[in-house]
């Protein structure tokens, strides 16, 4: 449904996409997954004609590079935080969006209601919170129906019960039978949305797997910081080298941990076995 | 290629120009001045029994020169830099319309705006005109001088745009945009004035020089309108109605219409070819 | 099909003309009335076309009845009048020759005491041409000159060496001229001259009363030459344009009084060249309004006893310019206190005396140096040059030095005398076309607020 074909950016000298191949299924959401600068945003900025490229990009069957609106008309994208035109209404705003699709103006106050902003409609998009403004941004990318959806960080300004909000929207369409690309350096997006993921660095497609086994493959981890009394530091420590944990004492009031991903409450489970009180912990 | 895409775009790039302050000020200001100038010339009309049209006419383009520019360069770099520093315009590229959609969009939106300036201000003087029984208006010359401040007005906004197409901020294209305006308003002029004095340039070469004008142009052709002659514009001006005779309002045209082109053009191919959204 | 249906038209209208032409011909034979007339009679001439050329050589009393034409063939003079106390009314007098050498007119008078009244000239070189007759009067006559470029055109009326002659009420159009050659004490009043050279040109005549005239569209309204004590009162100069166009020009002229004139709308308004001359003599130019002109009055810099008081100085591009820059001394820009009226004066009268307190200067930097530099004009009406005024004035270093000044200019402008001729022109169309602007104006707004594209 969606090909990426050699696909390379260059920016002068520096080279932000490296051959990037891959394919998207239909009804899959994958992920692109990578740090800052690791050319997810790059690739999609590829697949909507904002850039030019080397290499080819098919959107089910047609060339982006020269079909680049009929490649549009398939795609709603939902940037990383929407820049509006401040002082427009939503409804206003929905309504131009749905002119410029070419699709009947009633579909704007749909979309509305579909995102949750219902009542909103004659607020300026100014005034509307992150999330909602999110949520617009959806619905406009939903306006015209598109069989694939296109996201670009699409919580990563949001505060936690914001996500919440929209990950449990973006699911619905998911569940709808809507194809995802979405780029993310968030694992829970991941977890919750995607199928597949991409990891790059540097540009280059590292490797591909299922969301489910990002983490371990990732080999990722975590520090527990746990604070407890200073006279049980010594015995903690010695619990937690027996169970294969390295661990530091932290200025005399507590012990750093390192943890696999997905396993940061055994530890814990470790010392309360051995009867050390911990008072509190954190993680980093 | 859409019609009906690019009056969608004109439509919300004119609705934004109505909500621009600045766009606002320049309008009221010229507005307010050319009232001012019709009461001017009624109250010469008391004395002569009629207003010399051809005085409040000369007030009116010296007003269009200093004003239209303005606008229309303001307006103009606002458009594509604005719309860039503030990622909207992204968003729009991002969506199932072609860049000269978008160009074409904006650009008759903004010309919209301009004309509705321009006929708003000339419509209430014109009123004021009329009604204060001081006619003495040519009403065929009136409605080209309009047309003509129009072609101006398009040749800055083109000016505009094309220093938006290659600026990232608003403030620094407006700030450019002002420049420019000094430069076409003042510092032009006055340049070619002490070359002219102190060179000696010959009047022929001094024509063509303020050819590269597009406000002289203009001007000359505002005249022409109203006087059908350049006696005004001394030996120069003179020189030019014998070598051109009647091409000369067809040369001076085909500039305006270069000035409105070339640089619309330019803008248009920056942002095809832009690549860095 | 079509050049039948022409040809057709063509041979009706021939036979129309011709046909009344030819019976009362047979009814009346002119020449041989002239021939047959005695000194003092009076002949009735009836409608119908004459064959010129006519020559009367009796003191008779022509008067046409139904507008009999004297047709010339096109060569040659229409009419020649060689006796004195010749009357003729109520003719029309057409197709003289066309050359210029030759002097070819309607109506060549060539004794004392002829009046030519109440006739229309059409297609003439020159129209009335007066040699030598002094005493005559030339009224009332509508003057159409041949359709010829300017430089081969005659002129509308010449006096030649014909003094005390009144020319009154007439209106030439599209000729060369009018224009009085040594001839003095002639009054010449209510004519309006359009679309020619010099409207009214007066060459070596002294003593003219010169009122109510009307000169629209010539190059220059009326030129005053080398003629002395001439009074211009309430003329019209108007639209009078060109590369040396002049409402009212004057050269090495003698006390000439110009009073109540209106120089509106012309290149330039009042030029004075040289005038007076005579270190006796002097200018006097009081209430008239000079309005709209490019420049109001042009100067030659060594003109002297020149007096202007109660004039109207109104929204002139340049209210006075001195053609070779430099600055103006002895002459008078006011006579016992009051001064004239500057539309671009900008002082203050305190004391409400009706006179401004600091004097009226005429000192623009932009205009010094378009005197010096007349290529400069190119940048008239440009906002640079206002520029430069205004940074002259901030910094008086560079302000020139006033070209004249008015000690005691006029707070309000004075009342003028009427003039005939200034018509207010409609206005309606002028109002409808303004409410078309704004409708304009009023749909852009409608669709940039969205009203007219959401309904469709």
């Amino acid at each position: 449904m969606l090909t990426f074909i050699h696909l390379t950016k260059r920016f002068g000298k520096f080279t932000a996409v490296d051959d990037l191949s891959f394919e998207v299924r239909p009804q899959e959401a994958v992920a692109l997954w990578g740090p800052n600068g690791a050319g997810k945003t790059t690739a999609i900025k590829c697949l909507l004609g904002l850039l030019s490229y080397e290499g080819r990009i098919e959107v089910n069957g047609l060339d982006a590079a020269k079909a680049g609106k009929a490649v549009r008309r398939q795609l709603g994208y939902v940037p990383q935080e929407l820049s509006f035109y401040d002082d427009m209404s939503t409804l206003d705003m929905a309504e131009f969006y749905a002119r410029l699709k070419k699709v009947s103006v009633a579909r704007a106050q749909e979309v509305i209601a579909q995102v949750g902003l219902a009542g909103h409609e004659r607020k300026p998009v100014g005034a509307l919170s992150g999330g909602m403004k999110q949520r617009l941004a959806l619905g406009l990318a939903l306006l015209a129906d598109p069989p694939i959806l296109v996201l670009d960080e699409p919580t990563s300004n949001l505060d936690a019960a914001a996500r919440e909000q929209f990950l449990r929207l973006l699911g619905e369409v998911k569940a709808a039978g809507k194809t995802i690309l979405f780029t993310s350096h968030r694992l829970e997006e991941i977890e919750h949305l995607g199928d597949r993921v991409l990891v790059l660095g540097d540009g280059r497609l590292q490797f591909i797997c299922p969301a489910e086994e990002l983490p371990a493959r990732l080999g990722l981890r975590a520090t527990v910081k746990v604070r407890l009394a200073a006279a049980a530091i010594p015995a903690a420590l010695d619990v937690l080298h027996a169970g294969g944990y390295t661990a530091t004492a932290k200025n005399g009031a507590g012990l750093r941990i390192d943890v696999p991903h997905g396993e940061k409450a055994r530890p814990l489970h470790l010392l309360s076995q051995a009867d050390i009180l911990i008072d509190d912990f954190e993680i980093e | 290629m859409s019609l009906q895409i690019i009056l969608i775009i004109a439509q919300k790039e004119l609705r934004d120009a109505l909500r621009n302050r600045w766009f606002l000020l320049y309008t009221i200001a010229f507005v307010a001045l050319s009232l001012a100038f019709s009461y001017l010339a009624l109250a010469g009309a008391g004395i002569v029994g009629f207003a010399g049209f051809g005085r409040t006419a000369a007030s009116l383009i010296n007003l269009v020169l200093l004003i239209i520019p303005l606008m229309a360069l303001t307006v103009g770099a606002q458009s594509l830099a604005g719309e860039q520093e503030k990622s909207t315009l992204s968003y729009l590229l991002a969506q199932p319309v072609s860049r000269v959609e978008i160009f074409l969009g904006k650009y008759l939106g903004l010309a919209l705006s301009l004309l509705a300036s321009l006929t708003l201000g000339f419509g209430i003087s014109g009123v004021v005109i009329a009604l204060g029984g001081a006619g003495a208006v040519d009403p065929l010359a009136y409605v080209l001088l309009v047309g003509l401040a129009f072609l101006l007005s398009l040749t800055m906004l083109s000016v505009g745009l094309l220093v938006s197409a290659f600026t990232r901020k608003a403030s620094v294209a407006v700030g450019i945009g002002l420049f420019l305006w000094l430069l076409f308003v003042f510092f032009g002029d006055l340049g070619m004035m002490g070359t002219a004095m102190a060179l000696r340039v010959p009047i022929a070469n001094l024509f063509l020089l303020s050819l590269s004008n597009p406000l002289q142009v203009f001007k000359m052709m505002a005249i022409l309108d109203i006087q059908s002659t350049l006696d005004i514009l001394g030996p120069a001006g003179l020189y030019a109605m014998r070598k051109y005779g009647d091409g000369l309002y067809s040369l001076l045209l085909g500039v305006l219409l270069l000035w409105i082109l070339l640089p619309g053009l330019l803008a248009y191919a920056r942002l095809a070819a832009k690549n860095d959204f | 099909m079509r050049s039948l249906i022409f040809g057709l038209a063509l041979a009706l209208g021939l036979l129309i003309i011709a046909l009344p032409a030819a019976g009362q011909q047979d009814a009346f034979d002119l020449h041989a009335a002239m021939a047959a007339a005695q000194p003092g009679d009076t002949i009735r001439v009836p409608a119908g076309v004459y064959p010129g050329p006519l020559v009367i050589t009796q003191a008779v009393t022509l008067i046409g009845e139904g507008w009999p034409v004297i047709a010339g063939t096109g060569k040659g003079d229409v009419i020649t009048v060689e006796a004195a106390d010749v009357t003729l009314r109520g003719f029309v007098i057409r197709n003289s020759g066309i050359s210029l050498d030759r002097e070819n007119a309607g109506l060549t008078g060539l004794a004392p005491r002829l009046t030519i009244e109440e006739s229309r000239f059409e297609d003439v070189l020159f129209g009335i041409y007066l040699k030598q007759a002094h005493d005559s009067v030339i009224r009332g006559n509508t003057i159409l000159s041949k359709d010829l470029d300017i430089a081969r055109r005659g002129d509308g009326i010449r006096l030649w060496y014909s003094s005390n002659v009144l020319v009154e009420s007439n209106l030439v159009s599209g000729s060369r001229d009018v224009i009085m050659w040594f001839s003095s004490d002639c009054t010449v009043r209510d004519n309006i001259v359009e679309n020619g050279r010099y409207g009214l040109h007066f060459m070596y005549s002294d003593n003219q009363v010169i009122e109510h005239n009307i000169l629209r569209d010539n190059s220059v309204g009326i030129y005053l030459m080398y003629s002395r004590d001439l009074l211009l009162r309430q003329n019209l100069l108007t639209g009078n344009n060109g590369p040396s166009g002049y409402g009212v020009g004057v050269k090495d002229v003698d006390n000439l009084h110009a009073t109540g004139n209106r120089m509106v709308g012309n290149r330039v308004g009042i030029y004075i060249d040289n005038s007076p001359r005579d270190p006796a003599a002097t200018l006097l130019a009081e209430r008239n309004l000079v309005a709209y002109n490019q420049i109001g009055l042009e100067i030659q810099p060594l003109t002297k006893r020149n007096t202007y008081t109660h004039n109207v100085f109104l929204e002139n591009g340049e209210q006075v310019a001195l053609t070779t820059g430099g600055q103006l001394s002895g002459n008078h820009w006011s006579r016992e206190g009051q001064g004239n009226f500057w539309s671009d004066y900008a002082g203050f009268d305190a004391d409400g005396n009706q006179i401004g307190d600091i004097p009226y200067k005429s000192q623009s930097l932009y205009e010094s140096l378009m005197a010096t530099y007349p290529e400069l004009r190119l940048f008239q009406l440009s906002p640079a040059s206002d520029a430069l005024d205004m940074a002259a004035k901030a910094f008086p270093l560079f302000q020139p030095k006033p070209r004249m000044a008015d000690e005691h200019p006029l707070m309000a402008p004075p009342t003028l005398p009427e003039v005939p001729g200034l018509t207010p022109p409609p206005t309606l169309a002028n109002l409808l076309l303004a409410l078309v602007l704004l409708a304009l104006a009023l749909f852009i707004l409608a669709f940039g607020t969205g009203n007219v594209m959401r309904k469709t």
